[in-house]
């Protein structure tokens, strides 16, 4: 099975890769004059302008082509990249004379979309230790409203494996250009790991409870401050069924908030991305909450890139004061935080204080990476744990060799799939 | 020991299976394929078969490569059973810079590539270039052969990959309009007895 999905991640990238064509097209020997992007009334000449319709990110791929021989099987990459971002109907292109002798000019055509309605493979990927995961949804797109209905089955991120539905309505810009609005609401039936029941029962005193059902409803809408900072506010209600022969059921409800601040810094020979965010989270009894709780977390990513050189750093920190329910306790020990490490024996209930840091470098495909990370309760001390892992990336496929830095035995968890 | 012919012996269902598969294939009835044996390979040649055109076409002057995939397959009886076949491979391109001129190459064995070709040498190259061996062939034995042209598809993986995981959008699947029929030509019944010897050119030469 495993060597099954190492061929699919290998087909996988060999066709990411494209066709082998490019440097057959007799047009390769030309160099790029200009781009130029268009729509329905309106053109932009990349060479001389910018625009906002366009992320830094896709700017700066389009522009990287200006002065370079022409790659003409790398021009369906760009088209499919605008006509994703822009949601576009279709995007065309074609390579026409240039003004100079030797020079052609690429010119994309953008279609907007009326309608779309996709399917979407959000993760699927598999632990060693804890198994498969896997969500998906499928959307319908009419202008900038997005209507999501998906399913899921994650036994990776939170201590509980949760499975069941999921809706989403998304109108991505509510008239100003600034402001977006979000509707989420989810429904999932949880299995437990006998460790974690075990932990509840042993740690009455802690208030944690099981719960089979959870349910929940997100209105959130996301204001741009300042480009390219933005704030998101809104409402969490969530209701527990709890585990209990009587099945009652408790309430969650809190209010949310966050900052998150996203920069891309392109230089001639690198390129450097930053993410930083801060949250809150905070469920009273004003709100009708049985749990009273308050969750803040901050985080850092910064990525450089140069050539097949990436480099990437990532820092988290997350505190919880009062009571919360076990979905909303930090985790450590999963695909995504201190990897190679099993969340079952760091803790099985997750922890209210944790602190994590990443550094990753990637050589092309190769991947090497080396986790830190700490979880604890209130009242504890802290124990560092560590790990070290290898593996392949390409595009979001994902194949990795995680093990924890610890005295004793060497136990590595392998993980593989879909990660985006 | 020879291959038992089956001659006109063709069972009701090869019949159906030949009415079904009909209207798939383009202008097989225009049929104007001069087969030649050279010893050790058949050649074809077919000055009406203009597969430089329409979409494709329009593809390459856009200056996007097109890739024919050509299929030539011997069948011991009327296009009905299958016997031996050879692909070949042409990308093709247009030059924006010149005056209606065109490149093509084949990965081969062995590789071959030609320049500033018109329309109508782009397609003659092609089909020269396209041959099957029949070294194993009776001179006697009768066999039937039909020439398939295709464009190969240009998708790639790098369409659906998102940053937020595996995309595809329906619509565009459902109303994106199917793969062009082949072209095809046959030419039949043939025996290598009867064909016109021409000079050695074999893969090889």
């Amino acid at each position: 099975m495993k060597y099954a999905w190492l061929g699919c991640l290998f087909a996988g990238s060999l066709l990411f890769a494209g066709p082998q064509d490019a440097d057959s097209n007799v047009n390769a020997q030309y160099t790029v004059e200009t781009v130029i992007l268009s729509g329905k009334g309106w053109t932009t000449n990349l060479r001389s302008e910018t625009t906002d319709k366009i992320s830094t990110s896709l700017y700066h791929q389009l522009t990287a082509i200006i002065g370079q021989k022409l790659n003409p099987a790398a021009l369906d990459g760009l088209a499919a990249n605008l006509k994703r971002e822009l949601s576009a109907r279709e995007v065309t292109h074609r390579v026409v004379r240039g003004e100079l002798p030797e020079q052609v000019r690429v010119e994309f055509e953008v279609r907007p979309a009326r309608a779309s309605v996709g399917v979407n493979v959000n993760q699927f990927l598999y632990d060693s230790k804890q198994g498969w995961s896997g969500s998906g949804e499928a959307d319908v797109t009419v202008r900038q409203q997005v209507f999501a209905l998906g399913l899921v089955s994650d036994g990776d991120w939170l201590p509980e494996r949760y499975s069941g539905i999921t809706a989403r309505y998304e109108d991505k810009d509510l008239g100003t250009g600034r402001l977006s609005l979000k509707l989420v609401a989810e429904s999932f039936h949880e299995q437990w790991n006998q460790a974690t029941v075990a932990a509840v029962a042993a740690h009455p005193e802690a208030g944690i409870a099981l719960y089979r059902t959870r349910t929940d409803f997100q209105p959130t809408a996301t204001l741009v401050l300042a480009k390219p900072l933005t704030l998101t506010v809104g409402a969490r209600v969530e209701t527990l069924e709890t585990e209990t022969p009587a099945a009652e059921t408790a309430s969650a409800n809190a209010a949310i908030a966050t900052l998150r601040y996203h920069r891309e810094i392109e230089g001639l020979e690198n390129q450097q991305d930053l993410d930083a965010d801060c949250s809150l989270r905070a469920a009273t009894r004003i709100l009708n909450s049985d749990y009273v709780y308050s969750l803040r977390s901050a985080g850092v990513r910064y990525r450089f890139k140069s050539g097949k050189h990436t480099v990437t750093d990532n820092a988290w920190v997350g505190m919880i004061s009062g009571r919360a329910p076990l979905a909303d306790r930090f985790v450590l020990g999963n695909t995504y935080y201190l990897r190679g490490w099993n969340k079952y024996e760091l803790d099985p209930l997750g922890g209210n204080r944790a602190v994590y840091n990443s550094v990753e470098y990637h050589y092309g495909p190769l991947q090497t990476f080396y986790d830190l990370g700490a979880i604890w309760d209130e009242g504890q001390s802290a124990v560092a744990r560590h790990s070290v892992g290898i593996g392949i990336r390409e595009s979001i496929f994902s194949l990795a060799v995680a093990i924890p830095l610890r005295s004793g035995r060497v136990e590595p968890i392998f993980m593989m799939g879909i990660l985006p | 020991m020879a291959e038992p012919s089956r001659g006109l012996q063709i069972s009701r269902r090869g019949w159906l299976l030949a009415g079904f598969a009909a209207p798939v294939f383009r202008a097989w009835g225009a049929d104007s394929l001069t087969v030649s044996y050279d010893g050790d390979n058949l050649r074809v040649r077919s000055p009406d078969l203009h597969f430089l055109a329409g979409k494709p076409l329009e593809r390459l002057q856009e200056g996007s490569t097109v890739v024919y995939l050509a299929s030539t397959i011997l069948y011991r009886d009327r296009w009905i059973t299958p016997w031996k076949r050879a692909e070949a491979r042409f990308v093709v391109s247009y030059d924006v810079l010149g005056e209606d001129k065109f490149a093509v190459n084949t990965p081969g064995p062995p590789p071959r590539h030609a320049l500033n070709l018109s329309k109508a040498a782009t397609e003659a190259w092609c089909l020269d270039n396209i041959w099957i061996s029949v070294a194993d062939i009776a001179p006697d034995r009768q066999f039937w052969l039909q020439l398939e042209l295709r464009t190969g598809s240009q998708r790639d993986l790098s369409s659906v990959l998102g940053d937020t995981g595996i995309s595809v959008d329906l619509i565009d699947l459902l109303s994106r309009p199917g793969a062009e029929p082949p072209l095809a030509r046959r030419a039949g019944p043939l025996r290598l007895a009867d064909l016109v010897r021409m000079p050695g050119r074999g893969p090889n030469e």
